[in-house]
């Protein structure tokens, strides 16, 4: 018994020490492992991660070790509002008629779409002209917007597929694609379309925006901008800013496979072809054949006179 | 000397403004006599005049300018008037609400773009510059409007939609005699009225012809908004789903093939005349290089 007592005690030391050792060397080896993996940590900061913008235009950081590859399709590479604003709104054909007779130069729909898209002052989208056919006849006011058109020479011209038309028949411009060659603003005979010769209106406070095509903000320098129709606004089942703008009554906007036009102001809905038909309704420069979507009502019964100074600057484009 | 002239023929100018305006008033609203008694049932406070006075300034600020400051658009033909001036107040509530919904001439009508609600609080908000000015409460209860059944069944013989509009009161039903009613196709942006707004015959009853020319959905679906208005249950309102239009299905405006429309849909002729260019092109370079190396090979001979 004592002599088998004597050996558990030493067999007990020597596995003691043993396992001290297994111990010790085995803590060693984890805490220079822990360290070295903390120091690898601590040294893998901005060069070891990356941002990446996910499908839903949300920035996140990950790190590089755990991207995999993603087959590209269309839908990713353009932006969720891209996609949106290129696809349009289906069963959906957007009108536009103009009441000439109403217009009383009150310039509203022209600061309305200027605050909408952030425009500098001196540039429009929609603008209101002073127009006189003849010297003896009566001069009116003209607001005129893009004119929309089935048959575009601007989307025809663009060499980079910046501009297009939709299946809704609105006609965009995507300042993310736009090189600012201007031959859509050479192309177009309404002069519908600006350029952003300097830096635009709000370039500070809008940076950081996710650009959005449907409504062209945040402008860009060297870029074309237009009129939209407010397809962002019309998305939402809203009619553009210009119409709901106007205290005048001018405006109706409207879904021609609906064969109905409301008025922007009294928020009264026309059947479209009827309000066309009775009031001899037209297009600009229908010649060209460029089949405009907005519908001019002549100025007939006017109920306001025309102000001298712009009479004036009307005549100044009487033909000599 | 020249002062009080001066004075007095400010003060005779200013009284035949007066009488003009009064004149100018009289004349050319025709409100009907029920429309004229009407009251609001509402308590104008500082609560209502101040919700009064944005939608002022959203939609009637443009014309008729800051109440009492004298900005209205003078350009225009009528003047609209200045809407604190004696003329205006000493129209009645009810005259102001029927002026708000039917609109004239120039001033559009608001029928369709404010509620009777809203179109109080403006009026609450124009009293506000009248000292004289105490209200009559209407009795009216808006919760009465609840007690209303409204039924509108459509016939397919006739084509016409037959409204029929009751009241549960306590003691039974009761037949809404002489109430407004209209019937609306629900659309994109606002919703088109179909026909006029007719009145209830003595047993409660209307009857509204549908054109068949309204175009629908895919399937031929509208959404028919049926609305009854009486001065003494208020406003209700109806919807249902038919399949009475036309069924429309009109293809994308950029689904043809066109010059200006992408790549994959460009005309048939481009896209021959561009690749007979491309291969003419090929083709005549292959010949250059082809007789090049008969050259070669005859020099090398």
């Amino acid at each position: 018994m004592i002599e088998n007592n004597q050996k558990s005690n030493k067999n007990t030391r020597r596995e003691f020490l043993q396992n001290l050792g297994i111990v010790g060397v085995g803590s060693l080896l984890a805490g220079s492992a822990f360290f070295a993996a903390r120091k690898y940590d601590s040294k893998k900061t901005a060069a070891d991660r990356v941002k990446v913008l996910t499908a839903e235009n949300k920035l996140v950081e990950i790190e590089k070790s755990a991207i995999t590859e993603v087959e590209k399709t269309p839908a990713t590479q353009l932006t969720y509002l891209q996609k949106q604003g290129r696809d349009g709104i289906a069963g959906s054909r957007f009108v536009m008629v103009i009441d000439l007779s109403k217009c009383q130069n009150a310039r509203k729909c022209m600061s309305a779409c200027q605050n909408a898209h952030h425009l500098r002052p001196e540039q429009h989208h929609i603008n209101v002209l002073k127009m006189q056919e003849t010297e003896t006849t009566q001069p009116y006011y003209m607001p005129k917007p893009c004119q929309h058109c089935d048959n575009p020479p601007c989307v025809a011209v663009c060499p980079v597929d910046a501009t297009f038309k939709r299946q809704d028949g609105i006609v965009l411009i995507d300042n993310e694609r736009c090189i600012g060659c201007r031959f859509c603003i050479a192309a177009c005979p309404y002069s519908a379309r600006v350029f952003n010769w300097q830096e635009p209106l709000n370039a500070q406070a809008d940076e950081g925006l996710v650009y959005n095509v449907e409504l062209n903000v945040p402008q860009k320098k060297g870029t074309i901008s237009k009129c939209l129709f407010s397809a962002d606004r019309v998305r939402e089942g809203k009619l553009p800013y210009c119409v709901s703008a106007c205290p005048n009554g001018v405006y109706y906007f409207g879904d021609e496979n609906e064969d109905v036009v409301t008025n922007g102001t009294t928020k009264e809905s026309f059947r479209f072809k009827k309000l066309i038909a009775d009031n001899a309704g037209y297009t600009l420069m229908p010649e060209l054949g460029t089949k405009p979507r907005v519908y001019y009502l002549p100025p007939k019964g006017k109920s306001y006179p025309f102000q001298e100074k712009d009479r004036e600057e009307a005549a100044e484009h009487l033909p000599i | 000397m020249n002062y009080p002239t001066k004075k007095l023929k400010s003060i005779l100018a200013f009284s035949f403004m007066i009488c003009f305006a009064f004149q100018s008033f009289a004349a050319s609203w025709n409100v009907p006599e029920d429309q004229k008694t009407r009251n609001s049932y509402i308590k104008f406070d500082a609560s209502t005049a101040s919700q009064g006075e944005a939608i002022y300034n959203a939609n009637c600020l443009s014309c008729h300018g800051d109440p009492g400051k004298g900005n209205n658009l003078k350009s225009l033909n009528p003047i609209p008037p200045e809407l604190s001036s004696v003329g205006s107040q000493n129209l009645t509530d009810g005259e102001l609400l029927y002026i708000l919904n039917t609109g004239r001439a120039v001033m559009p009508s608001f029928k369709n773009s404010l509620s009777e609600e809203k179109m109080w609080h403006v009026i609450s908000y124009l009293r506000g510059f009248n000292k004289n000015y105490v209200q009559t409460l209407s009795s009216f209860d808006p919760s009465k409007s609840k007690l209303v059944k409204l039924v509108a069944n459509f016939d397919k013989a006739k084509n016409a939609f037959l409204i029929v509009a009751y009241a549960n009161e306590k003691n039974g039903k009761k037949a809404l005699v002489g109430s407004e009613v209209s019937l609306f196709v629900k659309r994109r942006f606002g919703n088109l009225q179909i026909d006029k707004t007719l009145k209830t015959d003595g047993s409660g009853q209307a009857e509204i012809v549908f054109p068949n020319d309204i175009p629908g959905n895919k399937t031929g679906e509208l959404e028919v908004i049926v609305k009854l208005f009486d001065l003494n249950y208020g406003e209700v309102q109806t919807t249902s789903r038919l399949a009475i239009g036309v069924p429309t299905n009109k293809p994308g405006l950029n689904e043809q093939r066109a010059i200006w429309n992408v790549l994959e849909k460009a005309p048939y002729w481009i896209l021959f005349l561009y690749s007979l260019g491309v291969i003419s092109f090929l083709i005549f370079i292959l010949y250059i290089l082809n007789n090049l190396r008969k050259f070669r090979i005859s020099g090398n001979k």
